[in-house]
């Protein structure tokens, strides 16, 4: 299959692109990685009549580490982010996230905030993006503004983004949990598939005692979903298999996932509730494995 | 015998391919490679509906895109093309474009001709089709059923029962009668299929000048039934060559793809340029033909109580989609070794074939045997558990014995030699299946699912014509024809030229012809070069599928090199003065036993091609032979066919051991071990016969595990793309498959060779599906369906785990 | 129908072209340019026989845009070696029987190009993760692992 005609436009700088954005309304599309969208167009999927393609705008290429803050630029590829080592110290959640991400190839083009903005309901970043209450920075010609992430998600392949806003950057606040342990893990059809359901955890233990956690699913819901009255059913409970069992069994229970030829409604429920139990144990393994 | 018969210096060696130079470099000339001047290229557009009337189509905004030359509807095709080539009798007509109605999702409703795939693909989304649904059927059994506008064929008949018959082999009645136990399973193999690499493609061009034919195609059978191709597009069949490119991958869907260089060539003879027709992706998997088999069974097996199987009986189902280009074939090949290789006496099969709105099936590795190999492996499983016997138990008492050979089967067909429980105790060996007992014994107690399955299957080799037809009411052309030839020159300086009249699949036959030429003739594999032929020279080649390439182009070259030998011998006598039955050929030269004296090869062929005064009188200039091998053993079924005579009985055989853990929370499943034992007779080469093991081994795995043409009720695809429909990756596949050999010659080929090419895909499903079945014993859960899919495996964790107290 | 103008290295040569946009990378490769190495398998980047090092990273040609590697370098199989004077990697390949249609074998030498030339010695999980994201219908994959990690030990200047 080949994608239909558009006309094409390639940017070096921010400014450029958001005018590039603010003179199509609707009908451009961004091109960072297209790992997505030229799939989407080589299938006939979508046909946008113009792309701004991003690619050369070096200024969005940037993983930084300023006053706690981890902030990574729109434009950074997957596969830098996978092997960056401020990303592997300050969130090892997404460091994590990122190797369920498809292929090396895949990674090697998709960018952070290609994935982010795609918001595939499947996808493992939007989890990670929640359960670390990351913000996102949306610009546009006319000006600029953050987002948290839990809004950042609206709905199926559907964010808060006006078309005429550029995602420029991703920033996850530092942990305010010392000794955290963290844990994604997730469920698909075979190695580097969408997932069927992922799991975003984070864990807090003193005393043998769970402080706070974040549980937060992807492939449950039309976009990343948290269960708080799962995390809740943690706090103060000793952090063992009984703690960990009860909170996965809230968790599946609270998510009201869809069928597809995939995975039943009742499979995926299945897989929040084994998902939860394991991601909670190997969180509670890493506690205390990096200082906040 | 169970060992590779000894004293050959090229036979049994893992000669480096000589494929693989060309191919490594990227300088392989698949079909998608080649290109001609002028060249346009087609896109196909393809209905939205599995079945309905197509009351009208508007092409006139596609032809006004620049760019297109030719717009074409089914109409127009069907003024200069007739129907697609069908092996059924009668046959189910099909066109290369849907003419007045679509009979499945993805069919081709109009073809593009355009500058570009790119503008052709434009002009395709401009074509306005106006459809009127009809009713949609995708159950087989509902098939059984269908009335009125249902019926896909009308013209056929008012049904969508394609054929259906009961053949009885045997007292099966008598044998149920005085059986202790009768062992009842329902059993579904769902349609999976090759989905190579490499999709079909051709290239397609017409002079009108002399009115003929040009296509480069990645088919088979081009010198077997391509001239139907001809009967297809009007012309006589000296007026269409074929001219095969390598294919990037078959297991048997490019057996004979008909519809792509018919439509390709259609295009082409219409818009006076060539046209190149390539499928992508989306058109293989929804259009190919090439769908494996859709069957549901209603087994029984009649049983005494110590476990000795008496009788067989089978009803079963096949969906064979929209078409019906090889008729039942799929079911007279799984005739072949209907019984295993077990000794059970009678049998007896019901068979309705269905057409329904779904793509065609064609033929995948194993053509309905290894789907035969599920259904009696899994009712031997059924039967150990049903007399209290171990498995391997019950397999060893009713195998037979290697005094039996060459053992006439129910049907009619022979097998020709093997030791299946040398293959089982090798298998059992290698895979320390005591010791995994003990440790699955452990896993248990420690709540964990380790499963060890156990298959003892037979992998029947190079089919023979007969089986296309003999389940046919009326047989129609009732061939019995399937050979392959080779010719063979070898040139003024001694180098051999060989030539196939088959194509390439990934199936390493240049290197296989070449070791037996070496062999042959004691040349040096360096000294040979193969090359293919196209129509017009071709010689008659049914080609790969069915295993049986390696044999029947050992029978073909040991022909061609017996009269090479002979014409040699001849010459070199004359010329060295000496007598026929002194001289020997060794190492490359012709010499007197005893002597040194001699002549190399190349010394006779200068002789033989430049000086026609100094050789025997009677003996003409050159050097070259060519033979033509027919099928080694093939006989007619009787008349009531009650005995399908003998059509399949190259025997090779395997055992499969894998051993697995199931992850009851998720329905995962994690390979802990796979050992692969096969016999297939003397091997050429160990290194590409592996090759089809561990490749066949993982193809079985994706049907057993992943892959499934999914059609929703409605008839739409839900695996229409790659991402939907599972080939499994190299994490899917077992890290390591051991691979082990037992030799049992075949009494009836070229150095005892059986065919292995289809190799560990007649086993591993079955393999796969006792695994499951054994890892969940705890559980009482039985594996009746493939895919085993973790959702569906899962779900049947859950209703167990809720029946338990 | 507007044209772009790229200029890239491919296996060291460099081209000038005017492509249309919306042109595939895999197809400027094996039309424009005329290196039929490269293949085609999904047009959906699931399959990876489209596979090729841009700037020294494997990516998938069938979901890039030719406009996109305008001043990249790129590397497909045409660059590592001849029939007559292979590469390690092909050499190994047909030492170990690291393919049987070829389809897949230029992707899966590429892929392991990038490996090795990141990592020299990798381990045969690290082999395995790299195989892994192409697909092939052949081999069962046991044999692409084993002529990788056989070319690893003569790239080092191992024994053959």
């Amino acid at each position: 299959m080949k994608p239909a005609s558009f006309s094409y436009v390639r940017p070096t700088t921010v400014e450029e692109a958001l005018s590039a954005l603010a003179q199509q309304g609707g009908e451009a599309k961004v091109l960072a990685g297209g790992q997505s969208l030229i799939a989407m167009m080589n299938l006939r999927l979508l046909k946008p009549s113009r792309l701004v393609d991003i690619n050369r705008v070096a200024a969005l290429d940037y993983i930084r580490h300023d006053n706690g803050t981890l902030a990574i630029g729109a434009l950074t590829r997957l596969s830098a982010a996978e092997r960056s080592p401020l990303v592997a110290q300050h969130c090892p959640l997404m460091t994590e996230a990122i190797q369920h991400i498809a292929h090396r190839p895949i990674r090697n083009r998709g960018t952070v905030g290609g994935n982010l903005a795609h918001a595939d309901p499947t996808s493992e970043l939007p989890a990670v993006a929640v359960a670390t209450d990351a913000t996102f920075v949306a610009r546009s010609a006319k000006g600029q503004r953050t987002i948290l992430a839990a809004d950042f998600f609206v709905g199926h392949l559907t964010t808060a983004l006006q078309p005429d806003e550029l995602l420029t950057e991703v920033r996850v606040p530092p942990s305010r949990l010392a000794g955290q342990g963290w844990s994604f893990m997730e469920v698909s059809p075979r190695k580097g598939d969408y997932a069927l359901v992922g799991v975003a955890a984070t864990l807090q233990v003193k005393d043998g005692a769970c402080q706070a956690a974040r549980l937060v699913y992807c492939g449950v819901a039309g976009r990343a979903q948290r269960v708080p009255e799962a995390e809740q059913a943690l706090v103060g409970r000793a952090a063992d298999e009984g703690a960990f069992r009860a909170a996965a069994g809230i968790a599946s229970q609270r998510v009201h996932p869809d069928s597809d030829f995939h995975a039943t409604a009742a499979y995926r429920r299945d897989l929040v509730n084994a998902l939860t139990r394991r991601a909670l144990a190997q969180a509670l393994a890493r506690c205390g494995e990096r200082s906040a | 015998m169970t060992s590779q018969p000894t004293g050959y210096r090229w036979i049994g060696q893992s000669m480096k391919r000589v494929e693989d130079p060309r191919l490594l470099t990227g300088r392989g000339q698949y079909v998608d490679d080649i290109g001609l001047p002028n060249m346009t290229h087609a896109a196909v557009l393809r209905s939205p509906h599995a079945h309905a009337r197509i009351r009208s189509i508007d092409t006139s905004k596609a032809k006004a895109v620049p760019g297109v030359v030719l717009v074409m509807t089914g109409a127009e095709a069907a003024q200069q093309t007739g129907p697609l080539p069908c092996f059924a009798s009668p046959p189910v007509a099909q066109y290369c474009i849907a003419v007045d109605r679509v009979r499945h999702v993805g069919e081709a409703v109009a073809a593009v001709v355009a500058e570009s795939r790119y503008i052709a693909e434009d002009a395709a989304d401009l074509i306005e089709v106006e459809y009127a649904p009809l009713p949609v059927v995708i159950d087989p059994e509902e098939a059984t059923r269908s009335t009125g506008d249902a019926v896909l064929h009308p013209e056929r008949g008012p049904s969508n029962v394609a054929l259906q018959r009961t053949l009885t082999f045997g007292p099966v009645d008598e044998d149920f009668a005085r059986a202790d136990v009768v062992v009842r399973r329902k059993l579904r193999w769902p349609r999976s299929g090759a989905q190579p690499m490499e999709t079909v493609g051709a290239l397609a061009s017409y002079d009108d000048a002399t009115g003929k034919f040009s296509i480069h195609a990645n088919t088979s059978m081009y010198n077997y039934v391509g001239w139907l191709m001809a009967m297809s597009l009007k012309v006589p069949a000296h007026k269409l060559n074929i001219i095969p490119a390598i294919a990037g991958g078959s297991f048997g869907s490019k057996l004979f793809t008909h519809k792509v260089p018919i439509l390709a060539a259609t295009l082409a003879r219409a818009c006076g340029r060539p046209v190149k027709y390539l499928e992508d992706r989306i058109d293989n998997i929804m259009s190919c033909d090439n769908h494996g088999s859709d069957r549901i069974y209603d087994l029984e097996l009649a049983l005494k109580k110590d476990g000795t199987m008496l009788s067989l009986r089978m009803k079963v189902i096949d969906d064979y989609g929209a078409y019906l280009q090889f008729g039942v074939g799929h079911h007279g090949n799984a005739l072949a070794q209907l019984t295993g290789p077990y000794r059970i006496k009678s049998a007896q099969v019901s068979l309705t074939a269905v057409l329904t709105n779904k793509g065609q099936q064609g033929a995948y590795r194993g053509f309905g045997s290894e789907v035969n190999n599920f259904v009696v492996e899994r009712m031997a499983d059924a039967a150990a558990e049903a007399v209290a016997m171990d498995p391997v138990d019950i397999r060893r008492k009713n195998f037979i014995q290697p005094d039996q050979f060459p053992y006439k089967i129910p049907t009619g067909n022979l097998y020709d030699s093997g030791n299946y429980e040398a293959v089982l105790d090798k298998a059992l060996e290698m895979a320390d299946y005591h010791g995994w007992r003990r440790k699955q014994h452990e896993a248990r107690q420690a709540g964990r699912y380790v499963g060890i399955g156990l298959v003892s299957c037979q992998e029947r080799s190079v089919f023979s014509a007969t089986e296309f037809w003999f389940w046919n009411h009326e047989p129609g052309f009732a061939l019995t024809s399937s050979p392959d030839s080779v010719d063979v020159k070898i040139d003024p300086t001694g180098k051999a030229f060989v030539r196939l009249h088959a194509p390439f699949w990934g199936n390493s036959p240049e290197t296989v012809a070449t070791q037996i030429l070496a062999e042959q003739l004691t040349m040096d594999p360096a000294d040979i070069t193969v090359t293919y032929s196209d129509t017009d020279s071709g010689l008659p080649g049914t080609g790969p599928g069915g295993s049986r390439y390696t044999v029947m182009i050992a029978g073909a070259i040991a022909g061609a090199a017996k009269e090479l030998r002979e014409k040699m011998f001849k010459v070199a006598a004359h010329l060295l003065e000496a007598s026929e039955s002194d001289l020997e050929l060794r190492d490359g030269r012709v010499g007197v036993r005893g002597t040194d004296r001699g002549m190399s090869i190349g010394d006779i062929a200068l002789q033989a091609h430049y000086f026609k005064l100094s050789l025997p009188p009677d003996v003409r200039s050159g050097l070259d032979a060519r033979y033509t091998y027919d099928h080694p053993y093939t006989t007619l079924p009787n008349a009531d066919r009650t005995d399908m005579g003998v059509f399949y009985p190259i025997m090779g055989h395997m055992c499969h051991i894998p051993i697995i853990e199931v992850d009851i929370e998720t329905g995962q499943i994690t390979f802990l071990k796979y050992v692969a034992v096969h016999d297939a007779g003397t091997v050429v080469n160990p290194m590409t016969l592996a090759g089809h093991i561990r490749g066949g081994t993982v193809q079985g795995i994706g049907s057993a595990l992943y892959e499934h043409y999914y059609y929703d009720p409605s008839g739409q695809l839900l695996t229409a793309n790659f991402a939907d429909y599972l080939i499994p990756t190299l994490m899917e596949a077992p890290e390591n498959i051991e691979v082990g050999h037992v030799v049992t010659p075949s009494p009836y080929t070229e150095y005892g060779i059986k065919g292995g090419g289809e190799g560990g895909r007649m086993g591993a499903p079955a393999a796969l599906a006792s695994a499951v079945e054994d890892a969940l014993k705890p559980l009482g859960i039985k594996i009746d369906s493939l895919p085993i899919r973790p959702v569906l495996l899962r779900e049947m964790i859950r209703e167990a785990q809720q029946r338990r107290p | 129908m507007e044209r772009e103008e790229v200029t890239v290295t491919v296996n060291g040569v460099r081209h000038e072209r005017m492509v249309e946009p919306r042109r595939l990378l895999c197809d400027f490769i094996r039309e424009d340019l005329g290196l039929s190495g490269t293949h085609v398998g999904c047009e959906h980047g699931v399959c990876g026989m489209c596979t090729v090092l841009v700037d020294g990273r494997t990516a998938r040609s069938c979901l890039m845009f030719a406009v996109q590697v305008d001043g990249a370098s790129i590397t497909t199989v045409e660059g590592l070696g001849t029939p007559s004077k292979m590469h390690p990697l092909q050499e190994a390949f047909r030492e170990k029987h690291g393919l049987q249609c070829g389809f897949c074998t230029p992707a899966m030498l590429v892929t392991a190009l990038e490996l090795l030339d990141h990592d020299p010695n990798p381990s045969r999980d690290d082999i395995r993760e790299a195989v892994s994201s192409n697909l092939c219908r052949c081999t069962g994959y046991q044999t692409i692992v084993d002529s990788i990690e056989y070319a690893a030990t003569l790239m080092r200047g191992g024994a053959r």
